[in-house]
C-alpha cells in the first residue's frame, strides 16, 4: 500500500502487511545504494503488528519504481550468492574428493595440499 | 534505469561443509543482507513436523498432550516441503487439511509385553510417505550401532500402550519453532588483528606470556622458535576486549589493534537434519525472493491524501 500524493510522486510511504525486519532492513540497504534516492527509512508501527512503513524520497524519479528497482536489486544480488554458494559448494566438495584420494594412495610422504581458492 | 547503484555482488568461500554443519565466508555485502538470510534461515524456510495427533490408546505415565507436543518437536526429514502445499491453501482435499498433497500421515503403535522397560522412540513412527520419515541420527561410522536408536518419545512398563494417528503438515519457524529447520545460525564479522611489532619487542618473555594468557579464547601464542607474540587464529577472537583492557594495563595502550571488518562474515549453520545445511542455504535465498516478489509485483493501492487514513493519523501522533 503506497501513501503519497497525486501531483508529487518523487516522495511516498509504503506500507506492507506481514513483513518485518527481515526485508525491511535489507531493501532499505539496498535502497540507500541507489543514486536516485535522496531519503529512506523504514519503521515498524507496533511490534505486535505485522506490519512495516517504508519511507522513500527521490531526486524526482517516481518513488515506486525506485522501490521495485530496489527490489529488483537485492534479488539480483541473492541469486548472484546463490550461484556463488552453488559453485563453491562444488569446488568444495570436489577439493575435498581430491585431498581423500591423496591421502589414500600417499603413505608416508608429509605434503600438505594446498587449499586453492 | 539511469544511474546504476552502487551495490557490490558478494563473494562466498566454504570452510567446512558436512551433511548438517557448514562454516561459510561472505565478503562483500552488507549486515543488512546477512542478518535477513540468518532470520530467514532460523523463521522462514518450510518444513514439516507433526501437527495433529490422534491418540486411540495411551496407557502411558505421560499425558496425552504431552507426547503430542513431543512428537510435534521430532525432525523428519523435509526435501518435499519447498514443493508441497501448506494446508490451508490446498484445494484437493475437502478443506480438513489431511489429503496427501498436503499432508504426511504417520503411525504408531507400541506395547510392552516383557518385563523390561520399552523405549518408544522416533524409529517406531511409521510414514506413509518414505520420503519424508522421522531423521535418522546415527553415525554413518557405525560404533555402537546398538545405542542410537532413535529420539525416545516415552517410556513404557509392562502392560502400558500406546497406539496413534499422527499427520504432519508444512510450516514455517515463525507460527511455532517444530518447524524451524535450523539448530543454530550464527555470524561474526571477521576481525582483523594487527600487533604493533616495536612496542611488542619492547616487551620481556613473561609480560608477553601473560598477554597472550588474558584473552579468554587463544587468539595469540608465543613462536617457540622467534618469542615473537603471533596471531594463532584470529576467528576465535569473540569481540570482549580483554586483550585490549590487558594492554593497557600494562601501560602499552596500541599494542595491538583489532578491527572488525564491516563487510566480511562468517556464517556457522547447524541444521537440525530436517533439511541438509547447503540445502537450507539455498532455501532461504529461494524464500527471499519470494517475499521480494511479492513486494514488487503487489498492486499498490495509492491513498493520495496524507489527512485520512490510518497511516496519516500514525505519522500525525494520532
Amino acid at each position: 500500500m503506497e501513501h503519497g500524493s497525486f501531483t508529487d510522486n518523487s516522495a511516498a510511504t509504503f506500507s506492507l502487511t506481514d513483513e518485518d525486519h527481515t526485508i525491511a532492513n535489507a531493501v532499505r540497504f539496498t535502497l540507500n545504494q541507489d543514486p536516485r534516492v535522496t531519503f529512506c527509512g523504514y519503521s515498524i508501527p507496533h511490534p505486535s503488528e505485522a506490519q512495516v512503513n517504508i519511507r522513500v524520497q527521490t531526486t524526482g524519479d517516481p518513488a515506486r519504481e525506485v522501490l521495485k528497482d530496489a527490489c529488483q536489486n537485492l534479488m539480483l544480488m541473492y541469486r548472484h550468492v546463490r550461484c556463488t554458494f552453488d559453485k563453491a559448494v562444488e569446488h568444495f566438495k570436489a577439493s575435498n574428493a581430491v585431498k581423500a584420494l591423496k591421502i589414500d594412495s600417499q603413505d608416508s610422504s608429509g605434503d600438505d595440499s594446498e587449499e586453492s581458492e | 534505469m539511469e544511474g546504476a547503484s552502487y551495490q557490490r555482488f558478494p563473494r562466498v568461500k566454504i570452510r567446512e561443509l558436512k551433511d548438517e554443519y557448514a562454516k561459510f565466508e561472505l565478503h562483500d555485502t552488507d549486515a543488512s543482507m546477512a542478518n535477513a538470510l540468518r532470520r530467514v534461515m532460523i523463521a522462514e524456510v518450510p518444513t514439516i513436523a507433526i501437527d495433529l495427533v490422534e491418540i486411540e490408546v495411551n496407557s502411558s505415565v505421560l499425558n496425552d498432550e504431552f507426547i503430542a507436543h513431543r512428537l510435534g518437536l521430532i525432525p523428519l526429514t523435509s526435501q518435499r516441503a519447498m514443493s508441497m502445499r501448506f494446508s490451508r491453501d490446498c484445494d484437493a482435499c475437502d478443506g480438513d487439511g489431511q489429503c496427501e498433497f498436503c499432508s504426511v500421515e504417520f503411525h504408531l503403535r507400541a506395547k510392552c509385553i516383557s518385563d523390561q522397560t520399552l523405549d518408544v522412540t522416533s524409529k517406531d513412527l511409521y510414514s506413509s510417505d518414505h520420503t519424508v520419515v522421522p531423521v535418522d541420527f546415527t553415525d554413518s561410522a557405525g560404533y555402537e550401532s546398538s545405542e542410537q536408536r532413535g529420539i525416545i518419545i516415552v517410556k513404557l512398563r509392562r502392560g502400558q500402550e500406546l497406539r496413534l494417528r499422527a499427520i504432519a503438515r508444512k510450516g514455517i519457524g515463525k507460527d511455532h519453532a517444530k518447524w524451524s529447520p535450523a539448530a543454530t545460525v550464527t555470524f561474526m564479522y571477521e576481525p582483523e588483528i594487527h600487533i604493533n611489532e616495536d612496542m611488542m619487542d619492547t616487551l620481556t618473555l613473561e609480560e608477553k606470556q601473560s598477554f597472550v594468557d588474558s584473552s579468554p579464547t587463544r587468539v595469540f601464542d608465543i613462536d617457540p622458535n622467534t618469542q615473537q607474540v603471533v596471531v594463532v587464529d584470529p576467528e576465535a577472537y569473540t569481540y570482549d576486549d580483554e586483550v585490549l583492557k590487558k594492554a593497557e594495563a600494562m601501560g602499552k595502550p596500541g599494542l595491538v589493534e583489532i578491527y572488525a571488518k564491516e563487510d566480511s562474515f562468517i556464517f556457522t549453520i547447524e541444521s537440525t537434519g530436517a533439511v541438509k545445511a547447503f540445502q537450507l542455504v539455498l532455501n532461504a535465498i529461494e524464500i527471499l525472493k519470494q517475499k521480494l516478489d511479492a513486494v514488487r509485483l503487489s498492486e499498490d493501492t495509492v491513498e493520495a491524501d496524507d489527512q485520512f487514513g490510518e497511516l496519516g493519523a500514525h505519522m500525525r501522533g494520532g
